[in-house]
């Protein structure tokens, strides 16, 4: 620690302290224009003067970037150092009269009109001031380098390298958030082609997914973080007192021991961009169930507003029902809850754009559960058009500017028995819902079956929904099918309290099809060792013979078929056993 | 059989462009043609210093001197001087009023009053030949360094001598060693700055030309003091012949073992490289320079951290001056005693000046510290040529002031070091570095120039303020917006358009430029206008109320007048000016007296040129 | 005088338990017809199946064997349908040594939801044996003449 002597108060800092630093640990202030907090001091605006005492005599002295010594005595408020910072802003006045950020400076440091005009003036508010903050944040923080100064003297610029666009430029706005006069400006380009309100996707490179996410911590995002890119920044890291962001993690594979496991892996919702007479990700205004959820969430993009892309809510909207479900060409089977998120989607939007006009194009309306059938007699009171017929295609109603934006819905009505062209400013499309693309890898890596549409099978359609051929192993949710929240929460419940019954019990009946080695006969060929899956055969040398360990062995009776010396029993399946099968069978014409 | 005359052909730039390889070879031919190629030897020095008379030679051992010499003199001088023994008297040095020519260039008053360290070889040695070097006890000093002294030992020497950097800023050479020398860092590195910005500068210039071996016996000395490992020689593009000639001399060092591993059998590893600069003045600032060396804009930064302790790639290291370095080998070899003896109390030994500007003998000399300026004005410049009055004298290029004349019977008050006052009058001035500093000007890189009565002192602020400004890189707002504004104040009041709000203006800029500037540029780029604010304020008035300058340079203040009577008289009304005007602007007929429409007069001053009889007033 | 009986194939289908077993169950619960020809013997695995079980199938009088396992990956034991493959692909080429038609085993792959194939390539193995005719290997039965069913009933 040392002693400093700050407009005559004592003050101890550590060591290499900066006068600048000094003096705020002190509250005393000290104007500044080029400095800021994340960056080496660099002093190229001269703002910060001070005045330190010598044995014969002062220095003026920059603040941000003078260490303190021991016993130094500085002042902030002498007249030299008024003179010093005034004339300095009044040069800078002379180059650039309009900035707002200078004309506050001048205000507060007491110049009142400025005596001077350069010949270079720039009386343009936003005028660069040259106070470096941009350079330095992209070379010291981010680490990209992208920008800097061209020419010298009072003709130097900040400019891209060549005055063209920059490749090293990780477009990131840390220059924009640090320009001191708003002359450099950031504006996000369209994020996956939708304009930034409707942003679905994250904002910054470290963020929160949603206020109701569970667990509601950050995460980073690999492509937009700038420390990927360019091994710099690293802000986040700085700034978190409990220590907790780490670039450094990778995926960790952890291996627990296990006797149960309930795979709840979920659904995935078929992409309808393959079914290209819908537009969906063609045409602006068609949505997928899940964008809506998204929109109509308080949480989302728009604040729970229904909203066209140009910001203005919808006169109509068509929601569409079975969308690659119950269809010969997608999925056969019925997505079981679109009906009714769909009379949702219907009731909400009513009560939001009361104006609106909802159509609802259905084939048949699924509202099997509890309370479901009143609530559809209710969308259909509060005016939700229902037409039954599958809907052809959804097209641009036309070019002229007074369509533009309009879509039409061409379908058949089948209860009026007519073809229908109906203008909507909004199209939902209620997706099937389709199993996980990677279900075959992990079905094989569970050994589980699937049933033809997919989805993980039971143990038994009407008597073991939860269970699967191999014990310990069970399904629930719309991993085995699709089927609404009651439903999940139903088949998970039911599926833990199997898990728990058998960990209550505290023991496990093996099954007691098991191999086991008759040592006498055996002669130590070791056949079978290599054969067993389950690695359940081991050779003992010293007798020479092989021996089933039983806790491993599943009984499947490759061992029992292999051995050359028949000496290997297959309890519940042997030898005997399956020849008087046979002989059952055989002895009946 | 050893030759019986030498002829040392001055081949310094200056003496080059005006021929004097020409007249080197017209003698290599004259004297084969003679037959005397085995008994004359011909030998192309650097740069002689009196660069007003060249080109010149000076045939040894007796030390003639021949000056403004041409292709045809060289017949004649065969003939008499190396056939006959009868030096030639016309091709001699005869200075203005005096009898006689003066054969001996040792009794030439330009030379007489010298003292060389620095340029102790300039004209003896060929600078392409290291065995011309050697001979004159060239590397000899290193040799006592690295068999007999210890690192500590020579920075004790050095530091005992007083040697400070004769870069400008005087720092103490032996305690800069010692600082890089403790600094923790490897390896460390040795820089020579010869980047000589300062316009009208050409004392770097000539050592690297005449003598480029002082520097590289310098620079090997100091990196055996302080550990260093890698040099590098910095070289303003600008030089061509300074840069090949120091390049040469590293080669051939090289090849001699001076430079590389062991050399000497001692354990040292040096190695120079030589660095161009890029055409920036800033660049001769020390982290400027070191930034450009990297590779990196020429930008200075703001210091601490210093370049001893991070300098060159973030490693210790020692920049000095070229002409620091070529003070070293002396003073190892002779010892600090005989350096401190010579120079003043506070700046001991000698320096390298260029004089130049409004003096009879314009050239570079190499003079002990406290020499007086009236010495060197007078007695080695020749003084003021044209029975023109003394004004002033420009020390320290565009980063240095003015000293005025002073009113020879109004002598000036001084304070010398050890507080008397006394009265001197500014000429009887001893120069060092704090003596300059007092009076508000600087020892700066040694230039100096000097100033008569037809100098204007605004023009001459305004003109190294136009190149401080120029030169500005820019990073620091004082300095950038500073430097122009005051240009900007200055040309107006060249241009008659001045205030008196304009004066005080130029103090208070002037002031805080010099107060805030991040580096060295900036901080002293105001210091010609405030010493000439001061001392000739009444000539910035006279431009600005009387729109007139008092020395008639600058030009839109200028009123010409037509004498009626010596037009009439003398010239018969000759018209030649009414011809010759652009502007149409004089009228008058043959014989007749003529006359200048001042509303169309530009003031060009193509009149005065061209009037034979000098009828042509300039008021 | 009876008309000739169609000659009915007597098949043994070795069925694995996870897969092609519970495909078979499905088929019936799917009420899909699939001729009885086949009488079922339930293994754990196919790949218990000895291939003297096979032989003595043959040797007690069935006219061809069905074996049918999990799709290849799918075994619920991991590897136990290759051995099978396997055994059945040498097994052929011994029937072959033996006089057998090879055409008489067959290897089929049966998932646990295919009930639809179950009953497919049961009637179409039947018809393919029945094209084949009896194979009469009765010579050198050790267990004796065959029995009728009502003999087996008393």
């Amino acid at each position: 620690m040392i002693t400093v002597n700050i407009n005559g108060v004592e003050r101890q800092v550590p060591e290499g302290t900066t006068i600048l630093q000094a003096a705020r640990a002190l509250d005393v202030s000290i104007p500044t224009l080029c400095y800021h907090p994340w960056l080496k001091p660099f002093g190229a605006c001269r703002i910060c003067t001070v005045q330190v005492q010598r044995p014969r005599g002062y220095e003026l002295l920059t603040a941000c970037n003078t260490p303190c010594e021991e016993g130094m005595v500085i002042r902030t408020d002498t007249d030299n150092v008024r003179q010093a910072r005034r004339v300095v802003l009044e040069l800078m006045l002379a180059r650039w009269p309009n900035v707002p950020v200078l004309q506050q400076l001048a205000a507060e440091l007491g110049v009142e009109k400025p005596r001077f005009r350069s010949e270079f003036c720039d009386e343009d508010p936003e005028a660069c001031i040259l106070c470096l903050r941009c350079v330095r944040i992209c070379e010291e923080v981010v680490g990209a380098s992208a920008i800097g100064y061209e020419d010298r003297g009072i003709k130097r610029r900040v400019v891209t390298p060549f005055n063209r666009e920059s490749e090293a430029c990780v477009a990131c706005g840390a220059c924009a958030q640090v320009c001191l006069t708003h002359h450099i400006k950031f504006e996000p380009e369209d994020y996956r082609g939708k304009p930034p309100e409707f942003l679905l996707g994250p904002n910054t490179a470290i963020f929160i997914p949603t206020p109701q996410a569970v667990p509601k911590v950050p995460r980073i995002d690999p492509e937009a973080c700038i420390h990927f890119k360019t091994n710099g920044c690293q802000k986040c890291v700085e700034v978190c007192e409990a220590k907790a962001v780490n670039h450094e993690m990778t995926d960790q594979e952890i291996e627990i021991e296990v006797g149960q496991i309930l795979l709840a892996t979920g659904y995935e919702l078929f992409d309808a961009s393959v079914m290209s007479q819908y537009g969906y990700g063609r045409l602006d205004n068609v949505y997928s169930a899940l964008d809506i959820e998204r929109m109509l969430n308080a949480t989302g993009p728009t604040g729970g507003r229904v909203l066209l892309k140009n910001g203005q809510p919808p006169r109509a909207v068509a929601i569409i029902h079975c969308v690659g479900s119950r269809d010969e060409n997608y999925q056969r089977y019925c997505s079981r809850v679109c009906c009714m998120y769909a009379l949702k989607f219907a009731h909400l939007i009513k009560e939001r754009c009361p104006e609106a006009e909802v159509y609802d194009f259905y084939i048949d309306m699924r509202a099997f559960g509890k309370g479901y059938e009143e609530f559809y007699s209710r969308v259909l009171h509060e005016g939700t058009n229902v037409i039954r017929g599958k809907v052809a295609e959804v097209v641009q109603a036309g070019w002229s500017k007074q369509d533009e934006g309009t879509l039409l819905v061409r379908c058949e009505d089948t209860l009026i028995g007519r073809f229908r062209e109906i203008p909507v400013d909004m199209v939902i499309l209620c997706n099937a819902i389709v199993p996980q693309r990677d279900a075959e890898r992990v079905a094989r890596l569970f050994g589980l079956s699937r049933s033809p549409d997919g989805f993980f099978l039971e143990r038994h359609p009407k008597l073991d929904p939860v269970a699967t051929s191999t014990d310990g192993l069970f399904v629930a949710g719309c991993a085995q099918g699709p089927k609404d929240i009651p439903d999940s929460v139903a088949q998970a419940s039911a599926a833990a309290a199997r898990m728990l019954a058998t960990i209550a019990k505290g023991v496990v009946e093996i099954d007691p099809v098991r191999a086991e080695i008759n040592e006498e006969f055996c002669s130590g060929c070791r056949v079978c060792n290599a054969l067993c899956p389950y690695s359940a055969i081991e050779y003992l040398a010293d007798k020479n013979v092989s021996r089933v360990n039983s806790a491993l062995c599943k009984g499947c009776g490759t061992c029992v078929a292999a051995c050359p010396a028949g000496a290997i029993t297959g309890y519940g399946f042997n030898d005997r056993q399956i020849q008087a099968e046979l002989e059952g069978l055989l002895a009946v014409r | 059989m050893p030759y019986r005359v030498h002829c040392m052909v001055c081949a310094g730039t200056g003496c080059v462009s005006n021929r004097s390889l020409d007249v080197r070879d017209a003698l290599e031919k004259e004297l084969r043609k003679r037959g005397l190629e085995h008994e004359v030897q011909i030998v192309t020095t650097g740069c002689n210093g009196f660069c007003a008379v060249g080109p010149l030679m000076v045939v040894q051992p007796d030390g003639i001197f021949y000056q403004q010499l041409t292709t045809k003199d060289v017949p004649q001088l065969v003939e008499e001087h190396f056939v006959k023994g009868r030096p030639v008297q016309r091709l001699m040095y005869t200075p203005p009023e005096a009898p006689a020519p003066i054969p001996k260039m040792s009794d030439i008053p330009f030379f007489k009053h010298q003292r060389l360290i620095a340029l102790r070889n300039r004209g003896l040695v060929d600078p392409e030949k290291i065995e011309d070097y050697i001979a004159r006890d060239g590397y000899q000093a290193l040799v006592k360094a690295l068999t007999q002294m210890t690192p500590d030992e020579i920075i004790e020497e050095i530091t005992r001598a007083g040697l400070r950097g004769r870069g400008g800023a005087g720092f103490p050479t032996g305690v800069k060693w010692r600082k890089v020398r403790e600094a923790r860092g490897e390896p460390k590195y040795i820089i020579c700055n010869g980047d000589e910005g300062d316009p009208g500068a050409f004392m770097d210039r000539s050592i690297f030309e005449s003598d480029p071996h002082s520097v590289i016996e310098g620079m090997l000395i100091g990196a055996r003091a302080i550990g260093a490992r890698y040099g590098v020689v910095y070289i303003r593009n600008e030089y061509p012949l300074a840069l090949e000639r120091i390049q040469i001399a590293i080669q051939q060092a090289r090849e001699y073992g001076l430079l590389g591993e062991n050399i000497l059998d001692s354990g040292l590893d040096f190695d120079i490289s030589v660095t161009r600069g890029a055409g920036a003045f800033v660049c001769g600032e020390e982290t400027a320079l070191i930034a450009s060396v990297e590779g990196r804009l020429g930008d200075p930064r703001a210091r601490p951290p210093y370049p001893a302790e991070s300098g060159l790639w973030g490693k210790p290291t020692c920049i000095n001056n070229v002409e620091t370095w070529a003070n070293v080998p002396p003073i190892i070899l002779n010892g600090w005693e005989w350096y401190s003896q010579i120079g003043t109390e506070r700046s001991k030994g000698t320096k390298v000046f260029s004089l130049v500007g409004k003096v009879r003998n314009t050239g570079l000399v190499e003079v002990p510290m406290g020499i007086t300026l009236r010495q060197l004005i007078y007695d080695i410049g020749g003084g003021i040529p044209g029975d023109k009055k003394f004004k002033a004298v420009q020390t320290g290029g565009p980063s240095g002031g003015c000293i005025p004349a002073g009113m020879m019977d109004q002598p000036i008050e001084y304070v010398a070091p050890d507080g008397k006052h006394e009265a001197r009058d500014y000429l009887d001035l001893p120069i060092d570095y704090e003596s300059l500093t007092e009076v508000g000007s600087m020892m700066g890189s040694g230039g100096l120039v000097v100033m008569d009565e037809d100098t204007c002192m605004v023009d001459v602020a305004r003109f190294f303020l136009a190149f401080t400004q120029d030169e500005s890189c820019g990073a620091c707002a004082p300095c950038r917006e500073g430097t122009k504004l005051m240009l900007d104040i200055l040309t107006r009041i060249t241009q008659g358009h001045g205030t008196m709000d304009d004066l005080r203006a130029l103090e208070e800029i002037g002031w805080v430029v010099k107060q805030t500037s991040l580096c060295g540029l900036g901080k002293t780029a105001p210091n010609p206008v405030l010493t000439t604010l001061k001392y000739f304020r009444d000539e910035y008035i006279a431009h600005i109320e009387a729109h007139k300058c008092p020395a008639h340079v600058c030009r839109e203040l200028n009123t010409y007048r037509i004498d009626p009577v010596i037009c009439v008289e003398r010239g018969h009304g000759c018209g030649v000016c009414r011809r010759e005007c652009p502007e149409k602007a004089i009228f008058g007929e043959k014989n007749q007296p003529h006359r200048i429409d001042t509303t169309k007069c530009k003031k060009c001053g193509v009149c005065v040129d061209v009037c034979h009889f000098n009828a042509v007033i300039v008021e | 005088m009876k008309e000739q009986e169609r000659f009915e194939p007597r098949i043994i289908g070795f069925l694995c338990n996870w897969c092609a077993y519970t495909g078979a169950d499905l088929a019936g619960v799917s009420r899909m017809k699939s001729a009885p020809n086949v009488r079922v013997l339930r293994l754990m695995c196919s790949g218990r199946v000895d291939p003297t079980f096979v032989l003595r199938a043959f040797q007690l009088g069935a006219d061809g064997v069905l074996v049918a396992g999990c799709h290849p990956g799918d075994c619920h034991y991991q590897e136990g349908n290759y051995k099978a493959l396997r055994r059945t692909l040498l097994l052929k080429r011994v029937l072959r040594q033996f006089g057998i038609d090879e055409r008489r085993l067959r290897l089929e792959w049966i998932s646990a939801s295919e009930g639809e194939k179950f009953a497919r390539v049961a009637n179409e193995f039947t018809e393919e044996i029945r094209a084949l005719g009896p194979l009469e290997l009765t010579a050198a039965l050790e267990t004796g003449p065959a029995l009728e069913l009502e003999e087996v009933r008393a």
